[in-house]
């Protein structure tokens, strides 16, 4: 068992936003998870990852409850994120943005004395060999574009070595052309380093060349849950997404 | 901003002679100086040690403390304390005066990490009030109001000119501490939960633990600073714990510039001149202080060595354009 | 420990109570709306209870007196907030909370020296206005009238606030502006204006409290920082930013004082900050605030 969440659920005040819903994350996966607006995607990723305290149900991961874990131990476990509003350092070079999740991940940070650029040199660059970003490696996180802030964050999930990552709308505002570089590089993350990859996305021709199953919430409440062809072919899905059967 | 290699050497290297040209002087002040103004270089340094702890939560960390002042005053009681009442020799008090501090941060620590910002703040004003009101009311065992007179260092370091050497001495061992501190493994995560705490949190990182750490680290340099101060003065009061206080290693960070190491020194090197000489004509420094504070704020964001930083870096711009 | 002295305390709690609520209540509209903690807000009562004072030195009437040196005090405290919204505070909106805070704490500077050259370091304090000089007896003990007073007013307030925020277009406007600023502005309603006359209300509300706490004896240097720090008890336990919560937390920290002054009076402040202590172990968002996720 990887990753599962039992008949979770989230209420805000009165509104559920997660209703009931029991799903579980295979090892090695890239398994998106989609829905019209409001159909409580960000609010079960936050769940997931640990950003909302679930009002009842079970998160578990590798066979342990992790529930009520704060977020910086869920991480700590191998699940790391990234945010659909980008979140990067403003004013730290991309080099010590990368640095500091491995810096985190290697457990060094309360190492008050030695020089932090010494640190895992080799692992950053790396890492910025492989998104890319490695001649922008002294830029500022604010200085660079937009679709290179994305990659950025991408970079900085890496650095904690997950064994989870979650993805929330990776490619939200990404030109084509960037959004291709993306899938490719995490398709690539997935394969190379044994990643499991758990994503939301608004853009299904993404969610149908990448994923390798894919989960349907409509209005907080599971509605489908498959492989591709599973889910293009499931009436209610359809019906959620078209109005209507197809 | 790209540096080149030699570039990186050539501006590290011309800060090192800074810092050569500066130490050299401190080193023959007192042979250049009168006592007058040796004391008031001594008061400098302390309070700049106290700045610089000050900053490592506030430049560093992102978070306005409103109490070093009372970890200040609790170092300076203990050596008080310790030295007049239990007798116990200059170097143990000291220790003292570092660990007193450090586990009342531990405790005032643990409740302000709770909150954030504003809150943090205020909670820390909070705390250092109710510090002050406690050796202020206490009447029998820190004397209250009247405070504690005699304290005095050990032979060697009785006269103004030994004492200050020692005081440098400390204050530049301290400093590289707190520099090495600022640029290890946990410096970083600091700066970085000061640059965006929910991407470090979400990089594993307990922000109240670090935040804690980084305070209790914070209260220990601002009682040491207490606590060599103490000895040279020969006294010390509840007067050292106000909110008063407080405010004056925050005003010396914002003049001198939060962003860099050396802000909090240049700010606190120019307020305790400045002081200085306005005690001279009027009791009402407050107000200037105010005043002060609101200057920067409006003219100076970043404080001088932020406004310098800001017009090298324009220039250095304009020259890359070209 | 008989009934009669627990229900004295009790209602001396209440008075405390009022009075902070009195303070407070300024304190958390202020934040709520302008998103800005008025450090100085203490020092406007600090001021106001001056003002009062001197006011009702130089007029020397035995019953109006202290009435009109108290609405005086409140004007004059609301064109001081006036001017610091105007002058200062509209232009650190766009700035960060570093600086709004660091602005408002070099108005307390400023305000504590202007007190100690105007008025000395003097404890002062103004005579209980008729009628409400006397004491009531409680189950036979007396209790002071002029507390009826200051709880007459603390409810007046409650209910005052209680209109504006829930039955006034301001106080839709209010609520609106507290959760989505932007929105607000993007409806056409004049944030500056909006947020100008919120610190006017809290500033004025502040200076009447000053003037209000005079007659119970406690004018002097301090008490800005004094009430301020209790203040903040009231809002970290109540809950941030939520007048209800304000409300439950004045009560709270009336009656620790309140019952802490009888068992050690040098304690009263320990034990206020051993509640909030608990507090931010538990809930540190306050019982009636809102956790940040």
């Amino acid at each position: 068992m990887f990753l599962q969440t039992q008949g979770i659920t989230k209420e805000f005040g009165k509104l559920r936003a997660v209703n009931n819903v029991t799903l579980e994350i295979k090892k090695g996966d890239i398994h998106a998870i989609i829905g019209p607006n409001g159909a409580g995607k960000s609010t079960y990723f936050n769940l997931v990852t640990g950003y909302h305290r679930a009002t009842s149900g079970k998160v578990l991961f590798r066979d342990k409850e992790i529930t009520n874990l704060p977020a910086y131990s869920r991480c700590n476990l191998g699940i790391t994120r990234s945010f659909q509003i980008t979140s990067i350092y403003p004013k730290l070079t991309v080099y010590e943005s990368v640095l500091m999740g491995l810096l985190s991940h290697r457990k060094v940070t309360l190492n008050f004395f030695s020089s932090a650029k010494k640190f895992f040199k080799e692992e950053v660059w790396r890492i910025l060999g492989d998104v890319g970003l490695a001649d922008q490696a002294n830029t500022l996180g604010d200085s660079i574009s937009h679709g290179d802030k994305k990659r950025l964050e991408l970079a900085i999930t890496l650095g904690t070595e997950p064994e989870l990552l979650c993805l929330d709308e990776p490619t939200c505002g990404m030109s084509p052309e960037e959004t291709d570089i993306a899938m490719s590089l995490i398709k690539k993350f997935s394969e190379e380093r044994g990643l499991t990859i758990l994503f939301t996305e608004h853009d299904m021709s993404v969610v149908f060349s990448i994923a390798k199953r894919i989960s349907v919430l409509h209005q907080g409440t599971l509605i489908a849950d498959g492989s591709p062809q599973d889910v293009r072919n499931s009436e209610e899905v359809q019906k959620v997404y078209l109005g209507h059967a197809a | 901003m790209v540096q080149n290699p030699t570039e990186k050497e050539k501006s590290l290297s011309q800060r090192v002679w800074w810092l050569a040209l500066l130490i050299l002087i401190s080193l023959i002040a007192p042979f250049v100086i009168s006592e007058f103004y040796l004391a008031i270089l001594c008061e400098a340094l302390v309070m700049s040690l106290l700045a610089l702890s000050f900053n490592l939560l506030f430049g560093y960390m992102g978070q306005l403390s409103f109490g070093q002042a009372a970890f200040y005053g609790l170092g300076g009681y203990a050596v008080a304390m310790l030295m007049t009442k239990a007798h116990l020799n200059f170097w143990l008090s000291l220790v003292a005066g570092i660990l007193l501090p450090a586990i009342i941060g531990l405790i005032v620590g643990y409740f302000c990490v709770r909150l954030r910002g504003i809150y943090f703040a205020i909670l820390t004003l909070a705390f250092g009030q109710l510090i002050f009101f406690i050796v202020f009311k206490w009447h029998n065992f820190t004397g209250g109001d009247d405070g504690i007179q005699g304290i005095f260092p050990p032979d060697f370091l009785k006269s103004p000119t030994a004492y200050y050497y020692f005081i440098l001495i400390v204050f530049l061992l301290s400093s590289y501490v707190l520099w090495r501190i600022i640029h290890s493994p946990f410096g970083q995560t600091i700066v970085s939960m000061r640059e965006n705490s929910e991407r470090t949190e979400f990089l594993g990182i307990n922000i109240a633990r670090y935040q804690l750490i980084a305070f209790v680290i914070a209260a220990a340099f601002a009682g040491l600073a207490g606590a060599i101060w103490v000895p040279f003065y020969r006294s010390v009061a509840p007067s050292y714990l106000t909110w008063l206080k407080s405010g004056e290693p925050v005003m010396a960070a914002i003049l001198g510039g939060p962003s860099l190491f050396f802000g909090p020194i240049l700010g606190m090197f120019i307020m305790t001149f400045f002081h200085a000489w306005v005690l001279g004509f009027t009791v009402y420094w407050p107000v200037v202080m105010g005043a002060l504070i609101l200057a920067v704020i409006f003219f100076l964001p970043g404080g001088i060595l932020g406004f310098i930083q800001e017009k090298v870096n324009q220039r250095k711009e304009i020259r890359n354009r070209e | 420990m008989s009934f009669d002295v627990l229900f004295n305390q009790f209602m001396s709690g209440i008075a405390r109570a009022a009075l902070l609520f009195l303070v407070a209540s300024g304190l958390s509209l202020t934040f709520g709306v302008l998103r800005v903690l008025n450090f100085a807000h203490g020092s406007l009562y600090m001021l106001g209870a001056f003002i009062s004072y001197s006011v009702w030195k130089f007029l020397l009437m035995p019953v109006l007196g202290f009435y009109i040196a108290a609405i005086v005090a409140a004007l004059i405290m609301a064109g001081l907030g006036l001017i610091i919204e105007f002058v200062l505070l509209r232009r650190l909106y766009s700035r960060g909370w570093p600086e709004q805070l660091l602005a408002t704490y070099a108005i307390v500077l400023m305000i504590t020296d202007l007190v100690k050259w105007a008025w000395g370091g003097k404890f002062l304090s103004i005579q209980r206005p008729k009628p409400f000089t006397g004491a009531v007896f409680l189950f036979d003990f007396p209790f002071p009238s002029y507390n009826f007073f200051v709880i007459g007013l603390g409810l007046a307030l409650v209910i005052f606030l209680w209109w504006l925020v829930y039955r006034t277009r301001l106080g839709d406007i209010i609520r609106a502006a507290a959760s989505d600023r932007e929105m607000v502005a993007a409806l056409g309603i004049p944030i500056p204006w909006l947020f100008t006359w919120i610190f006017v209300l809290g500033s004025m509300i502040g200076g009447l409290s000053g003037a209000v706490t005079a007659p119970f004896g406690s004018v002097a240097l301090g008490m800005d920082i004094e009430i301020i720090v209790e203040c903040f008890a009231v809002v970290v336990i109540g809950g941030m930013g939520s007048l209800p919560g304000t409300l439950l937390g004045s009560f709270i920290v009336g009656q620790v004082y309140s019952f802490g002054i009888m068992f050690k009076p040098e304690l009263a402040l320990a034990f206020i900050f051993m509640v909030m202590a608990v507090v931010l172990i538990i809930r540190p968002w306050g019982i009636f605030g809102r956790p940040e996720r």
